[in-house]
Parts: C-alpha cells; sequence; structure tokens
C-alpha cells in the first residue's frame, strides 16, 4: 500500500515537472544558457555580488566595441532633465541620477571626471559605476523601476542586477540583492528559459524612448509625463499597433479613429526593423557594392557569427539629428524612402515629384498628432511638489499628465524646413517646446534648479516673500494666474530671492527647441488628398503654432541654434499674451501656388482688367448713344460678302481662344483659391498644364501655316506711312466710329489686320506669349529639371512673373472680344470668325 | 450666296475635341472606384396588403394554404421541391460510400439533440409544414405546406410539435399580415436552433432581429433581410450549411456583391486568396447571447441542480460561451459527413462534418469556425452512434432508460443496436458567416501575425507565421502535353 501511495507521488511530481517545463518554455530564444559574471569575472552565485552587464555578455561578445561603436551609451542627454542643462555643471554622480530615467549606462556614466567628482566627494568605490546595461534592452520584462530606483539611492553598482529582478534569479531583501540558488543549474548557468535573451522588442525601446506598446491587448495610455515618455512628451509620437478607438485615452471623437496609432507597428514593423544594427547580416543583400561595376551582390558578406560578437550598436539616428562636430546633417540610414518609393502609389497627385522634393512623406503621413504633448516649460517657477510648470498642447486645461476627465484632441504638427543629405531642404512635421528658467551671471549659465526650488520653497510651502509678491488674492496659495512671472514687480522679488541665495545678476531667458516627428504615421484615409489644405490662402504650411500662453519676464525666446532645423518663422505675439510662431513659406524658401500669391500682381492685374473695362463701358455707351442718335441715317458704302477666314485660320483661333479662357480661369483658381473655385484645385493644375502644351503646339502649327502660306505678311506693320495710318486708326476709334463714319481700310483676305492690330499681335505674339510659354514650361518643368528652374530663380521668381502675364492676357482678351463689335455689324466679326465669311463695307477708293 | 451660312462650323466640333481629350487623359487619377455592393442586392418589391384579400374563416393551417394557393397556385409546389420542404438534399457522393446519397436533416444525426428519427412531431415545429408526427408524413400534399412560418408579419404565429399552429393563434389576423419574409420570419426557427436562442450556430441568434451595428454590420447598420444575400427564386433560397450538406450547390458568398479586392490596401487583398472574408470580419460571435460549445449527454439522468445553460437532466451537462472566438480551419465550402452506420473510433473525437481543405487546395481558405463538442450516445459493440427517443413513450426524457430509448431509436432509425451502448465524443463544425463588422472591428494585423497569435500556423500546414516565412505557393496545375509522335 505504501509503496503504491510513494509511485502515486513519484508520478505525480514527475506530472508536474513535466508541466512546469512545458509552461516555462517562452518565445522562441535561441540564446544560449550563461552564467551571471560579477564586475571581476566571477559568478555571481560565488560572490554574491552584482552582475556585469559588461563582463557576463563579454563571455561572447565583444562588449567594449558595443559601447563604444554605439549612440545609446555615448548619449549626452541634458535637455529637460534641467533647464537648458547644456552648460550645467556637475559631477558625474549627479549626471547620472540626473539622466538615469533616459541612459542605459556607459559612455559618459562609467567614464568618470575625476576632476568635477572630487569636488563632489561622492564615493565611488562604494557605488559603483553604471556601466552599459544589455539586459535593459535585451530581457523581456525588465524591472526599469528597479534599475532607476537602484541608481537614485547611489546604488550603482546593482543597477544591472535590478534590471533582471523580473525573473526570478535575483530577489531583493530589505538587506539588499540576493540571488535565487534555485534559478541557476549545477554548472552555474542562468537556468534555461528564465533569462531569455532576445533582439529588444518595442516595449523596450519605449522604456526610455516613449509609449511603444508591445501587448495589443492591453489598452494604450499615457499615464505619466516623466522623461522616459520622451518621444511621447516632446512631440506626441505614440509607436502602438493598436487602434486609437481602443486605447485607453479620452479622445476627441474616439470612436471614428479605428485607424492605429502607427501603421508600422499595425505592420508589425518593430522599433529594430528600422532603427537596426548597420552590420547586420540580413540587411547586407541590400546594401550597395563598392567595387567593380559587374558585381550585383556582395557575397563575401558577414558572417553571422562575427556580427553576433561584434553587432554595431550604432542603430539608424534619427533623421534630424545633426553631427555636433561637423554641424551637418547626419546620415539617418533609415528613412521612409529606404523601404518606399513614392511613385505610383501617388498618381492622383499632380507633380508628385515636386511634392516629394519640398515636403517629407511625414508632412501628409503624419498630418495630425492625437495626443498631448508639451509645449511650455516654465522653470522660473516652482510648484508645490519643486517642479517646473509645464504647460502641454493637444490636451483641455493643458495640463500633464492626461486624466480621463480632459479631452485630448492632439495638435496639427508645425511645417519646418530640415536640410537634406543631397542638398536642399524639406518641410518635416515638428512639436516646437518653449522653455524659460533663470540664468546667473554673464553667460547664459542656468541657475540650478535645486535654487529656484530653495528660492521659492521653504519647509515644504512658498517662502513668505514669494507669495507676497505672487499671491494676488491673498488666499495663501498660488493658482494657475498666479504662478507666472508676468508682471515686472513678480520678476523682481524672484530675483531678489535668487540675489540673497548668493547669485550674481540672475535673470530669465527663453527658448525654443523643435522636436522632428517621424512616427505615429498613418496611411488611407487619415491621409489628405485635399490640395487646398496646403495650396490656400490660410495654408496649412503657414498655420501659426502657438508656442506659450504666457512669456514669464515678458522675455520674448530665442529659436535654439544646435538643431539643423532651418527658421523659416517669426515669432508673434497672439492675443492675450499667446506666443506664435508663424512659419513662412516664402522664408523657406517656397513659393506655394495659391498660397503665395504676390499682392502686387494681383493688384496690377485686377487695376489692368478694370481700366480696360473701363474703357469698353465708355466707348461702348458712347457708341450706343450715337447709334440711338443716327437710327434713321443711311447706311454709308456699299457692303459685300467676302470669304476672309480660312477653315484652318477659324480652327487655330478657336482652339487658341478657348484654351486661353480656360487657361485663365484654372489659372485664377491656381492663383486665388479661396475666391475662385471652379474646376477643384487638383483639376485646375491639371487641365491647366495639358492647355498650356495645346497652345504652344498650337500656336507652333499656327505660325508654320503663316510662315509657309506667306500669311505672316499680314502681321508685318508695312514701315512707309504706318504711323500716319496708325493714327488715323486711331482717329476712327476715338471720333469716327460714334459718327458712323467708313472704317478707315478695307478688310480684305489680304489685308485683315488694321495697323493699331498689327502693333498689338506684335506685343503679344514676341513678348507676351513667349514670356507665358516660358515660365509656364518652367513652371511645369519644376519637377523635371529642378537644378535648371532654381537656376533661373525658381517658382519664386517664375510665378509672379507668369501671374501678371496672364492677368496682362485677360486684359488684352476683354479689349480683344470688344473691338470685334466695331465691325460692319456687332456681330460681323464674330460671325466671320466662326463661319469665315464676313460683310464689310466696300471702299471704292481703296485708302490703303 | 453664302449670306446666309450657317452659325454652326464644324471648326468648333473639332476645336472642343482636340481640348477635351487630352484634358480627359491627363486628368489626375483618384483611386478606383470600388465595385458597388448594392448592386448585388435584389430589388424590393412592396408586398400586396393581404388584409383585404384573406377573408376566413380559418379554422386550420391547410386552410390558409388553400387561401394562397388561390391566387399563388405554384408556390406549394415550388416549395415542395426544396430542401426546407424535404429536410433532404439532392443525392451527393459522400466520402466513404460508392452511391450519392440524398442527405438532410431527415436521416442525419448532430451532436445536439442527435436526430429527428422517433422524434419527429418535436422537430418538425420548425418545419414548414403541418402534421410531420412520424414517418408516414406525406411530402406530396400541398395544402399542408405552411406560408405562414416564413410570410406573416404580425409576430403573433407560433408553431408547435409536428410543425401545427398554436392552438391560440388566430389565423385570420395572422394571414391578414402575410408579406415579403423578415428577419424574423426566418429567425423563428434559424435563430432557435437546437432547442433555444443561439445555442446551434453562434452567428445566429434571437439579437439578430434588430441588431445594433456591432453586431451584423448588414443587418444592423444597412437594414438588410436575410433573403437579401440568400436570394430566393421560387421558393429556392440560396445558402448552405455543412450541417446538413456537404456540397456547394446553391452557396452563396461575399463575393456575390463585393469585389474580390475589395480592399483600398493592396496588402489586404493579397489576404483574400488563402484567408476567407468572415476570418477577419467575424473576429467574434455569440455577440450578445452565450452559444452552447458542449454538450455531455453521458451526465443526464442525474438529479443534480438544474440550469438551462450547465446542467438539466433531460440532456445532461453544458457550457455556453458569449463573445466567442472562433478557431480557424482550412476549408473549400465542402465537408465530410458522418452517416448512421457509419464505424466510429470511440477512443478520439470523431468530426461528424469535417470541413474539407488544406493548404495544398488552392480552392481552400482559412475560415472561422465554432466548433460544437459533444459526448454522445454509441453502440460499443457496432462501434456505430445511435439515436436515442427523447420524447414520448419509452423516451429518455420521460423515462431517464438509455437502453430502451435506444432500442426504440434504432428501429426508427433502421440502424442495429447491439444492447451495449457508452458515450463518444464527437465535433461538429459551424463555418461562420454572420455577424460581420466592417473595419470597426475587423482583426489587425497583429491579431494573427504575431507571437501568440490567433493562428496556430504549424496546424495550418504553414513552416511558419507566413509574415516572415511566405504564403503558400499554390502552383497553378500543369497540363503536361502529349509527347509528339
Amino acid at each position: 500500500m505504501m509503496r503504491m501511495a510513494h509511485i502515486t507521488i513519484v508520478l505525480l511530481l514527475v506530472g508536474v515537472i513535466v508541466a512546469l517545463a512545458q509552461s516555462a518554455e517562452l518565445p522562441s530564444s535561441i540564446h544560449p544558457t550563461f552564467p551571471l559574471l560579477d564586475e571581476v569575472g566571477a559568478n555571481v552565485l560565488e560572490s554574491d555580488g552584482p552582475a556585469s552587464a559588461m563582463r557576463t555578455c563579454g563571455q561572447c561578445h565583444d562588449t567594449a566595441y558595443i559601447e563604444s561603436h554605439g549612440n545609446h551609451a555615448s548619449a549626452e542627454l541634458r535637455e529637460h532633465v534641467e533647464p537648458a542643462g547644456r552648460n550645467l555643471e556637475v559631477g558625474t554622480a549627479e549626471w547620472i541620477r540626473l539622466t538615469c530615467e533616459r541612459h542605459v549606462g556607459g559612455g559618459p556614466a562609467a567614464e568618470l571626471n575625476r576632476a568635477l567628482d572630487d569636488t563632489t566627494g561622492w564615493n565611488w568605490d562604494e557605488s559603483g559605476i553604471v556601466e552599459l546595461n544589455c539586459f535593459l534592452c535585451h530581457t523581456p520584462n525588465p524591472d526599469n523601476a528597479a534599475r532607476i530606483e537602484a541608481i537614485k539611492q547611489g546604488n550603482f553598482r546593482w543597477a544591472s542586477t535590478a534590471t533582471i529582478s523580473n525573473s526570478d534569479v535575483v530577489v531583493k531583501s530589505p538587506d539588499g540583492w540576493s540571488w535565487n540558488a534555485e534559478a541557476f543549474s549545477s554548472n552555474g548557468h542562468v537556468k534555461d528559459g528564465l533569462l531569455p535573451i532576445k533582439d529588444p522588442p518595442d516595449e523596450n525601446c519605449g522604456l526610455c524612448h516613449g509609449l511603444a506598446d508591445d501587448d495589443p491587448r492591453l489598452p494604450v495610455s499615457l499615464t505619466s509625463c516623466g522623461p522616459e515618455h520622451w518621444s511621447t512628451i516632446t512631440t506626441g509620437q505614440i509607436f502602438s499597433s493598436q487602434r486609437l478607438s481602443e486605447s485607453a485615452m479620452n479622445l476627441a471623437g474616439k470612436q471614428s479613429h479605428t485607424r492605429a496609432w502607427d501603421v508600422h507597428a499595425e505592420r508589425l514593423v518593430r522599433c529594430v526593423d528600422c532603427h537596426r544594427s548597420p552590420n547586420h547580416p540580413a540587411y547586407c543583400e541590400n546594401a550597395p557594392v563598392s567595387g567593380p561595376s559587374h558585381l550585383r551582390f556582395k557575397s563575401r558578406g558577414m558572417a553571422i557569427g562575427e556580427f553576433l560578437r561584434r553587432p554595431s550598436h550604432d542603430f539608424s539616428a534619427r533623421s534630424s539629428a545633426i553631427d555636433s562636430t561637423t554641424g551637418r546633417p547626419v546620415d539617418p540610414k533609415r528613412r521612409c524612402e529606404s523601404c518606399h518609393d513614392s511613385e505610383g502609389i501617388h498618381d492622383w497627385l499632380p507633380y508628385w515629384k515636386r511634392h516629394m522634393a519640398v515636403i517629407s512623406c511625414e508632412v501628409c503621413h503624419i498630418a495630425a498628432i492625437s495626443a498631448p504633448t508639451h509645449r511650455q516649460i516654465d522653470w522660473t517657477v516652482v510648484t508645490p511638489e519643486g517642479e517646473p510648470r509645464i504647460l502641454c498642447r493637444g490636451i483641455e486645461g493643458e495640463k500633464a499628465p492626461p486624466t480621463p476627465d480632459r479631452l485630448i484632441d492632439g495638435f496639427q504638427p508645425v511645417l519646418l524646413p530640415r536640410p537634406e543629405l543631397g542638398g536642399g531642404q524639406r518641410l518635416l512635421p515638428h512639436n516646437m517646446i518653449s522653455s524659460w528658467y533663470w540664468a546667473e551671471g554673464d553667460g547664459a549659465t542656468p541657475v540650478p534648479t535645486e535654487m529656484v526650488r530653495d528660492a521659492y520653497l521653504s519647509e515644504g510651502a512658498y517662502h513668505p516673500e514669494i507669495l507676497a509678491a505672487l499671491d494676488q488674492n491673498d488666499d495663501r496659495q498660488l493658482d494657475e494666474s498666479e504662478l507666472r512671472l508676468d508682471t515686472a514687480s513678480k520678476v523682481e522679488s524672484v530675483k531678489r530671492r535668487l540675489e540673497s541665495l548668493g547669485l550674481d545678476n540672475p535673470r530669465i531667458v527663453g527658448e525654443v527647441r523643435p522636436y522632428g516627428i517621424h512616427h505615429s504615421v498613418t496611411r488611407g484615409e487619415p491621409v489628405t488628398r485635399d490640395c487646398r489644405l496646403c495650396h490656400a490662402g490660410d495654408s496649412r504650411l503657414s498655420a501659426p503654432f502657438t508656442l506659450a500662453s504666457y512669456m514669464p519676464g515678458g522675455v520674448v525666446p530665442g529659436l535654439v541654434g544646435d538643431t539643423d532645423v532651418g527658421q523659416s518663422g517669426e515669432l508673434m505675439m497672439g492675443d492675450d499674451g499667446i506666443l506664435l510662431y508663424e512659419p513662412s513659406t516664402s522664408s523657406a524658401g517656397l513659393y506655394v501656388i495659391g498660397h503665395d500669391s504676390q499682392l502686387w500682381v494681383t493688384s496690377i492685374g485686377i487695376f489692368a482688367v478694370i481700366l480696360v473695362l473701363i474703357g469698353i463701358f465708355i466707348h461702348g455707351g458712347r457708341r450706343i448713344q450715337a447709334h440711338r442718335r443716327r437710327e434713321t441715317e443711311e447706311q454709308q458704302g456699299r457692303l459685300k460678302e467676302i470669304y476672309i477666314y480660312t477653315r484652318y485660320e477659324r480652327f487655330w483661333h478657336w482652339l487658341q481662344a478657348v484654351a486661353i479662357i480656360i487657361l485663365i480661369l484654372t489659372g485664377l483658381e491656381l492663383h486665388i483659391p479661396d475666391s475662385f473655385a471652379l474646376f477643384g484645385f487638383g483639376n485646375a493644375v491639371s487641365i491647366h498644364s495639358t492647355l498650356g502644351f495645346i497652345v504652344v503646339i498650337n500656336a507652333l502649327f499656327a505660325a508654320f501655316y503663316h510662315f509657309a502660306s506667306g500669311e505672316i505678311r499680314q502681321y508685318l506693320p508695312e514701315p512707309k506711312g504706318f504711323f500716319s495710318q496708325a493714327i488715323h486708326q486711331a482717329r476712327y476709334y476715338v471720333r469716327g466710329i460714334f459718327r458712323n463714319e467708313r472704317h478707315p481700310f478695307e478688310k480684305t483676305p489680304e489685308r485683315k489686320l488694321n495697323p493699331l492690330q498689327q502693333i498689338t499681335y506684335l506685343v503679344i505674339l514676341n513678348i507676351l506669349l513667349p514670356l507665358q510659354v516660358l515660365t509656364g514650361v518652367a513652371i511645369w518643368g519644376a519637377q523635371r529639371w529642378p537644378d535648371l528652374v532654381t537656376g533661373v530663380g525658381g517658382l519664386t521668381i517664375l510665378a509672379p512673373i507668369h501671374t501678371l502675364g496672364a492677368w496682362m492676357f485677360a486684359a488684352f482678351l476683354l479689349m480683344h472680344i470688344y473691338l470685334t463689335t466695331t465691325g460692319h455689324s456687332p456681330m460681323a466679326n464674330m460671325r466671320a470668325m466662326i463661319a469665315g465669311w464676313e460683310t464689310i463695307e466696300e471702299h471704292g477708293d481703296n485708302e490703303s | 450666296m453664302n449670306r446666309r451660312r450657317s452659325w454652326r462650323s464644324p471648326v468648333i466640333v473639332l476645336v472642343l475635341a482636340v481640348l477635351v481629350f487630352p484634358i480627359i487623359f491627363f486628368l489626375p487619377r483618384g483611386s478606383e472606384k470600388l465595385d458597388d455592393p448594392w448592386a448585388g442586392v435584389p430589388e424590393r418589391i412592396p408586398s400586396t396588403d393581404h388584409s383585404a384579400l384573406m377573408k376566413g374563416p380559418f379554422p386550420d393551417g391547410p386552410s390558409v394554404t388553400r387561401a394562397c394557393l388561390e391566387c399563388h397556385p405554384d408556390a406549394a409546389n415550388d416549395v415542395m421541391q426544396t430542401a426546407h420542404w424535404k429536410w433532404e438534399g439532392d443525392p451527393v457522393l459522400i466520402p466513404g460510400h460508392t452511391t450519392p446519397i440524398a442527405i438532410g436533416k431527415k436521416i442525419l444525426i448532430n451532436n445536439f439533440c442527435i436526430g429527428i428519427q422517433s422524434n419527429w412531431s418535436g422537430c418538425t415545429s420548425c418545419h414548414p409544414g403541418y402534421g410531420w408526427v412520424d414517418e408516414s408524413f406525406s411530402f406530396d400534399d400541398p395544402e399542408t405546406v405552411d406560408c405562414l412560418a416564413c410570410h406573416e408579419r404580425s409576430g403573433n404565429y407560433a408553431k408547435t410539435d409536428g410543425g401545427y399552429p398554436a392552438e391560440d393563434v388566430d389565423l385570420l389576423a395572422v394571414a391578414k399580415s402575410v408579406g415579403r419574409s423578415s428577419r424574423e420570419n426566418c429567425g423563428s426557427c434559424h435563430f432557435r436552433g437546437g432547442g433555444g436562442g443561439a445555442v446551434k450556430h453562434g452567428d445566429l441568434d434571437p439579437s439578430l432581429i434588430n441588431p445594433r451595428e456591432r453586431v451584423d454590420v448588414h443587418m444592423g447598420r444597412h437594414g438588410m433581410t436575410c433573403i437579401d444575400c440568400h436570394k430566393t427564386t421560387k421558393h429556392l433560397i440560396t445558402g448552405r450549411s455543412i450541417s446538413v450538406s456537404v456540397d456547394r450547390a446553391h452557396g452563396i458568398s461575399c463575393t456575390d456583391c463585393h469585389s474580390s479586392a475589395p480592399h483600398a490596401d493592396e496588402r489586404i487583398n493579397g489576404h483574400t486568396g488563402a484567408v476567407a472574408c468572415q476570418t477577419c470580419h467575424i473576429p467574434e460571435v455569440a455577440i450578445r447571447e452565450a452559444t452552447k460549445m458542449h454538450w455531455d449527454w453521458s451526465a443526464a439522468g442525474q438529479d443534480l441542480e438544474e440550469d438551462s445553460h450547465a446542467y438539466l437532466k433531460i440532456k445532461g451537462s453544458f457550457e455556453y460561451e458569449k463573445g466567442l472566438r472562433p478557431e480557424y480551419y482550412w476549408f473549400n465550402g465542402e465537408a465530410n459527413r458522418y452517416l448512421l452506420g457509419d464505424k466510429i473510433d470511440p477512443s478520439a473525437p470523431t468530426a461528424i462534418n469535417m470541413p474539407r481543405g488544406g493548404i495544398a487546395d488552392a480552392t481552400a481558405r482559412i475560415w472561422p469556425f465554432k466548433v460544437h463538442r459533444g459526448n454522445q450516445i454509441y453502440d460499443t459493440q457496432h462501434k456505430h452512434f445511435l439515436v436515442p427517443k427523447a420524447i414520448g413513450e419509452g423516451g429518455y426524457r420521460t423515462e431517464f432508460d438509455w437502453d430502451r430509448a435506444v432500442r426504440l431509436g434504432s428501429v426508427s432509425a433502421g440502424i442495429e443496436y447491439s444492447g451495449e451502448y457508452g458515450f463518444a465524443p464527437t465535433e461538429m463544425y459551424w463555418p461562420l458567416s454572420h455577424m460581420v463588422t466592417d473595419r470597426t472591428n475587423v482583426l489587425q494585423c497583429r491579431d494573427c501575425h504575431d507571437e501568440g497569435g490567433l493562428m496556430d500556423w504549424k496546424a495550418l500546414g504553414y513552416s511558419g507565421d507566413p509574415i516572415h516565412w511566405g504564403g503558400r505557393a499554390i502552383r497553378p496545375v500543369v497540363v503536361l502535353m502529349e509527347p509528339a509522335r
């Protein structure tokens, strides 16, 4: 009986173990098991010391190479942690503690600045250093909070160990960390499956870079605005496959947003697919081959083992990064065009190549950001918690972090020009964050936050002097309207407080910093196809962007100079003290058709047209008066019917006439789409281009006809007596026509044009038409021969000339149509041009 | 002489032609218009108001039918040609059998209430006829066709045992209401299969009578009725269910109305060759009401606490599930079928209607299924399933005596019973085509293409997730030419 019981227990145990073993099977990792080593290379089981990732991973991988070939370790993160902290003089230990939320260790965190550190008295032997922490990126479910806590406590040496504390390998007790012997095999390796090493899942990237959600089943939410959500708090970018409608955020119109936060995340493109290791063999096939031109594939690629030993961690940098030494844009290695070909899928877009040359893909494909983000950071005041005052955009109440009761409506990024590697620049969506801080001394050295805190707070409450100066309603508290240095007296009192703490010449400095946006990409419907969004008076390209709802101390912030983003706009003061950035397309070197119409061109054009109309009304009115007076009078001269216009002449004339009228109408729509919309902007563009070419071809054929047939003589004035004839004709128009006199010159098939017509057509055919054709073809060619067109001044020069020419054409057209009524009868000329036959007065004594 | 020459001129026509053609040619191309699904929806002809036409008196069902036939003389004969009436289709070849067999509800078993043999009167309350109470029912009498079941619109009609109208139905009032069949008409049987609302199908339940958009986009948003898709001519209603048929004849498909590449996104259209529309567009069923997932007959007969969703003495124990996430299998529209007398292996679940298709079958696509699993009575000697008599004298539900119930049932069903019985597991596959959602709730890439996704790629025959490994490469059949002589 006992025996049976034993067997049963053994069997049960085996079953449990098998079941456990199966349940412990974690997602695929072919990484072999390994021992955890401490900083001197001993197994942590024996030394009980902290694990060293550099040593542990260094058993197989060249961790020194990895540390030195990557921008993670070397990143010198300071912005936002302290106000404009670039010049902040702090010791290494302090720097580590300030930046640890976003720094993975190694680099500046491991290279000690002894000179400075000695003055702080930091005990490095006790704390250890913060070495590059492989575990943070390469283990699933790392305990980032424990890592940050260890570093904040100055327990640098244990930071890597704290990172893997979710894994059962290490246990935390009140005395510190201790290794769980059960988690190790007899050979000292961590048991299989307990610490599966992988290429980083998106979530791990998201630990420092912003909201990147790996689990589509958990609703996306932004619960804090700490520096760990960097790209989200600076730009509102969220990298998640989840639909907006399924997130846990209080989004405006949420149910209608059925798109994913980012289409790449939705399509299972992971962070590391674009931000990949540059020597990853899987991508070698696409690598350009240098060498013999007949080689298409580099077969001597890097072996996988070689790569695994020394994987470059120089991940494709953000494309808006700039090299601090050369001041030139860094090769981003990966950008939209690395994978996507814009040709073919933008058929609907006229001039797609031109569009691609001046705007980045992101402009349309990240047209709006649905999450809130920072707008203004005011370090000149501190909240009762000792933090700077932060105002957000895209959320009701301008406050962060988002709470369920505040509606998030997102924002439309501002478009700023950014230089391209190959020269030129393109617009890219950005967020701009303004910040103000106290600086001291002669330079712009920021006052450490600690000192500002001391100036404002004493014993956890506002200092009485601060309260006296800022508390306008005497409720012993500082509400939102009070906690801002918007009057000279407020600034003065805080300044006095800072001076009393020993600061020299404290003053408020402000800056505005742009942050490029590359994630939260959409496809399909959210992408606009509305031309008028940009090609209109209130173009998105120049939409004012709110930078701040108030300016501390009235200090106008400067745009920071250490980014590659071009400054193409102006800071403007809006209503209620709001600070706006107004981008300018012309400053960005762009002439946006429909948006950048020049007022002087339009004014001259309208003036010319009105002038012609007034002339027509006066002249026509007098003709009608004269006609009424002589209604009973006899017709002068004999009449005859002559065949005056051949079929071809009529054809080219009317082809040109209709084409030019539609060209003027479509051109008007392109020029002032807000006031005149007939065809739709995109159609107008296409029709205009097509008709432009028809006019050119028709003109060429007509010219050939005129030369070949000798009809060109019609247009050439005879030098002899031309001036007297012209005066004769002019006199007829200003006088004779009202007295029902005969036309001075008989119209014959051999001589259809009077001297004034001849001179008019000479000007039109030799100046106006060529000018229109040349400028028109150049504008059309802006995407085919960009260099050539830029060489002649680009659209900025060409477009106004073309527009002015069009106005002149319109003015001519009106006059031309009016003058057709001056024949024998008002419709005689018109009928001749349609049917070919005209009734004219027969001159017995032909004067010509 | 040409003084009166017309103002009209061929020149103007030529000018316009020269202008218009290039303009149209060079106009920017918009995304191509996807075809219009409404073109596939039949025109809804308004029904004639019959309230003045039906005069009565109508003492019984057939008297109503006689009135109908006065004006619609062919209607009953048309109905009598259909599977709705015969509960039996055209003869088809069933895998494992050599001669074509006409199958249908009349002779098949399932793993719910098992079979109608010996249980006619209860089951036939859903038969569109009057009086099918035993095997002697004549299928040739037009007057026993029940027009009202499908055409009454009053909502006050009910059928009872044998298909007879319930006693207190005012047949005159009901007859006056007749019109075009509504969701409620079809649903009176199809939403209540298995003996109650939502029990059987999972994707058909009473919530579809007046569904919200989220439950079904066709019926909820667009107000479509069953016969908009199940197009009907001469009372032959199209549509197929592999619970009672194995072939594709008279089947309907999403592509009857929708394009086979209806998405603006090429990448998604790339799926349609291997993934049925239903797979993405029916991410869950039994949205409002739980459906039966498991039925263990072997637990019946005990005096346990009763709960119609967990245990009934007369039926055994059940499991129900609400918000059911489907299972996914290859399916080419055809199925295998267990027929009475077929041998089984009681140690493994017997698939009663295994859907056909596989990764190598170019006509098969991955479909969503509700799989109803059961444990039902079989003959341990003959190794085949048995049909118990459920109701009436000797019925299991009245006497709780399995032996007597299957003995009586076997006689009616014409199968052998050795006297020894046991219970064996079964599976029944229900392909899902209703409770369709639009883009707002469709499956997204990551639902399948990610670790822990919905698809078991290995089981489906792939080497791994096709997003990394590539899809199935089905080569067209190469017809070898005869060698030249």
